[in-house]
Order: structure tokens, then sequence, then C-alpha cells
């Protein structure tokens, strides 16, 4: 059942990654970036990397996203 | 018994992901994508609380008792963003 779960982690990195770049919407493409490593950080959390996977969850899906918004509000001239 | 109740419990995260993964990938505005988001890490959660049963390694609880905690800031944040906030 574990290699299910992190094939299954892995195809929704995948899918996360390639919706962030294709997204024609910068706040849509920005939260996706953000779920890529959110399931990341299951991904550690599946492979035995307790620690990894708490700073990724903390870092990479909480305050990047935080400041990817911060970044879109200050630079963007139209909404979306 | 047990572990049938668990294997239920994981085919039941695969499908919610799944499902979940489709609504992303089709969701037609951002408050949709941001709503499955939010769902996606309450599977998170589950899922990591369900390993940490079948593996028998109960420090896992503590990750995602910190991965609760912390994982919502983003989707406060994009709800901030939406209503002109931030």
């Amino acid at each position: 059942m574990l290699e299910l779960l992190v094939f299954l982690i892995c195809g929704a990195i995948m899918v996360s990654g390639i919706l962030a770049v294709t997204l024609k919407g910068v706040l849509a493409a920005a939260v996706s970036g953000g779920l890529a490593t959110l399931f990341a950080a299951v991904c550690y959390v599946l492979l035995g990397a307790p620690d990894v996977a708490m700073t990724e969850a903390s870092i990479g899906s909480g305050l990047s996203t935080v400041i990817f918004l911060y970044a879109i509000r200050r630079t963007a001239s139209t909404r979306e | 018994m047990a572990d049938t109740i668990l294997l239920l419990a994981g085919v039941l995260v695969f499908f919610a992901i799944v499902f979940t993964v489709l609504r992303l990938v089709l969701g037609r505005t951002v408050a949709d994508r941001i709503a499955a988001v939010d769902l996606l890490t309450v599977i998170s959660i589950s899922m990591i609380a369900l390993y940490a049963h079948v593996g028998a390694r109960f420090i896992y609880l503590d990750v995602a008792l910190v991965y609760g905690v912390l994982s919502f800031l983003a989707v406060v944040a994009t709800a901030r963003y939406l209503e002109r906030g931030l």
C-alpha cells in the first residue's frame, strides 16, 4: 500500500507542476506551485524523513506562497 | 477486521486525492482551486495519520499536528488576496 501511495503522491506532484507552468492566471499558478511543495512534504513523510517534511510544509507551502502573493500584489497592473 | 478497515481507509484516501486533483485541474475559477488545495491539505493530514498507524511510527503524529497548524496559512493568505487584503 505504501508504494501505491508514493506513486500517487509523485503523480500529484507532476500534475501540480504542469499546472503551475501551463495555467493562464498568475494566482492559480502560484497556488499550484505551493501545492507541489505540499505533496513533496507528504512524500518525505512516507519515505521516512519527518523533520524534512515539517520544514518543507512550513517554508515551502506556507511562506513561499505568501511571498508569491505579496509579489503579485506589488507588481500586477490588473487582477488575475 | 482492523486490516480490512485500514485497507478501506487507504482506498478512500486514494480516491479522495484522485477526485480532488481532478477538481483542481478542471476548476473554472480560482476559488474552486483554492477549495481543492484546502481539501488536499486535510487529505494529506489524514494520510500521514494513517501511515503513522500502519507503519507503527507514532512520531509522525507530531508531524501531522505541525502540518495541520501550518498548512492553512497559504489558503488564508490566498483568501485575503482575493478580498484585496494582504
